[in-house]
């Protein structure tokens, strides 16, 4: 079996985070704040915020809060913030994906806030023009843009935004910028301080190497963030209510063996180091790039100089991506995934709007035998539909 | 060859609008199997690849499998899943034959 969905959730794991994983669950259930942890042991939640913040730039590693994804670190986040007076807008790119999207259209907390999309490039390109002239349209339509929601890997072309140009944007024009990192982190480097990014989305279970349902956000100190969820903290029980808008965001038993994942997945991630990561990673898009440009009838969206994320989408001509996704799975034992990917916008710029692509995924695990087989399947495949 | 049991398709994303069904049979997918569907619709048939693909497609419904795989797909527009019925009769007759 080949597995190259690896944008959905990165298989395998490190040795590490399986071990970690199977200590967590043999220990005796340690819980934050609320004691039956060995005493000097520091709190792994402690930990795998300290280590989050050396990973992702943070140096108020206190301010980032665990969650089970991106989806629930995105609503928390989205449906929390004060954006000012009711008609100001929300700058949102057209390579999002629908954890931005659905809670900004349907969350009943946001409705006085209207959704503006900053077009893209065909391979999904941010650029300064597209931003200014989406502001623009804003001041045109008598609207102030109160934040900016930045995808900063495209989960569809593996396009990676230019941040320090986005970043001098969101301060010049006084935007809350919230920059979901859930593709990026782990195998790009992050400089979220750098980019005085406002707010930072990320999961645990892509690049990371962490399991499915761990993730978080970090909030800036100062930015004003209601919780989506209340409950029971371990703290200072008392208190039913929050006068002081001191709020806490880490509510009900904590995913314990979820982050105890996550810190043995960073660190692996962190002693391998992200540069490491990101040339094995290059190395072999680069191969599959350039192999695919040679292959007749099969489109790539994206190039290997542009799009420097582990993730490319293509098609085949003449045949749809379901059924592409289909042969390689069922004929050739290879995963990869068919369709829109969960951000239709951005196939609305790439022209595959009907059909979506096959994303093409891989991790620091993937091997060069993997991209070998999936293209000798991609070159049958191509030739099969040319000849019949 | 006999249909042994069916599962729904756990592909929810590609097909959006669509319901699938994933068929289990009881021996490989054969040639002249898929040769009895064509008549149902639009047909692909991929018979260069090692494992040759095959698809039969109409405004309703579509079947897709692999030749060889003890495995086939059936997927139903949302609003014509009354189709299936009928569909799932015409393939019983088939591997009756």
């Amino acid at each position: 079996m080949v597995y190259l969905n690896n944008a959905a959730t990165s298989w395998p794991k490190p040795s590490c985070v399986n071990e970690a994983v199977q200590a967590c669950l043999m220990d005796t259930p340690a819980s934050q704040f609320r004691g039956g942890s060995a005493i000097l042991k520091k709190d792994v939640e402690v930990l795998c915020r300290e280590a989050m913040g050396e990973l992702l730039g943070i140096a108020e590693s206190e301010r980032i809060f665990f969650t089970s994804g991106a989806t629930e670190s995105l609503n928390t986040v989205l449906c929390g913030l004060d954006y000012g007076k009711a008609g100001n807008s929300i700058l949102v790119t057209q390579t999002e994906h629908n954890s931005v999207l659905r809670p900004l259209m349907n969350q009943s907390a946001l409705k006085e806030h209207p959704v503006k999309i900053i077009s893209c490039t065909a391979i999904g390109a941010v650029t300064e023009e597209l931003l200014e002239q989406a502001l623009e349209e804003e001041r045109q339509d008598g609207r102030q843009a109160a934040a900016l929601v930045v995808n900063h890997c495209s989960n569809v072309t593996g396009y990676v935004q230019d941040m320090d140009m986005i970043s001098r944007f969101a301060k010049k024009n006084n935007l809350c910028l919230i920059v979901d990192v859930s593709q990026s982190a782990g195998c790009i480097p992050v400089y979220a301080d750098q980019w005085k990014a406002d707010a930072v989305i990320f999961t645990g279970h892509k690049s990371l190497m962490g399991m499915q349902g761990s993730g978080g956000f970090y909030i800036r100190e100062g930015i004003l963030l209601k919780p989506l969820k209340y409950g029971g903290t371990g703290r200072n029980s008392k208190q039913l209510t929050y006068e002081d808008e001191d709020y806490e965001y880490e509510v009900g038993t904590q995913n314990l063996p979820g982050i105890t994942a996550l810190l043995a997945g960073v660190n692996f991630v962190r002693e391998t180091g992200v540069d490491m990561i990101h040339k094995k990673e290059m190395a072999l898009m680069e191969k599959l790039y350039e192999a695919l440009e040679k292959i007749p009838g099969i489109q790539v969206y994206g190039n290997s100089k542009e799009c420097r994320g582990p993730v490319m989408s293509l098609n085949f001509k003449g045949l749809t991506a379901s059924d592409a996704a289909y042969i390689l799975e069922s004929g050739y034992g290879i995963t990869v995934r068919a369709g829109l990917h969960c951000s239709p916008l951005i196939h609305e710029a790439m022209g595959t709007q009907k059909n979506g692509t096959i994303r093409i995924s891989i991790s620091y695990f993937t091997k060069e035998k993997d991209i070998q087989e999936f293209l000798t399947a991609a070159e049958q495949i191509a030739g099969s539909v040319a000849g019949r | 060859m006999k249909i042994t049991g069916k599962r729904p398709s756990r592909e929810k994303c590609a097909e959006s609008g669509w319901f699938a069904t994933d068929y289990l049979m009881d021996a490989p997918i054969d040639r002249e199997f898929i040769l009895k569907l064509k008549s149902l619709g639009g047909f692909v048939y991929l018979d260069m690849l090692k494992q040759p693909f095959f698809k039969i497609e109409n405004n309703y419904y579509m079947i897709k499998g692999i030749e060889g795989n003890d495995y086939f797909r059936i997927a139903v527009h949302g609003k014509h899943e009354d189709e299936l019925a009928k569909l799932e009769a015409f393939i019983l007759n088939c591997v009756k034959e």
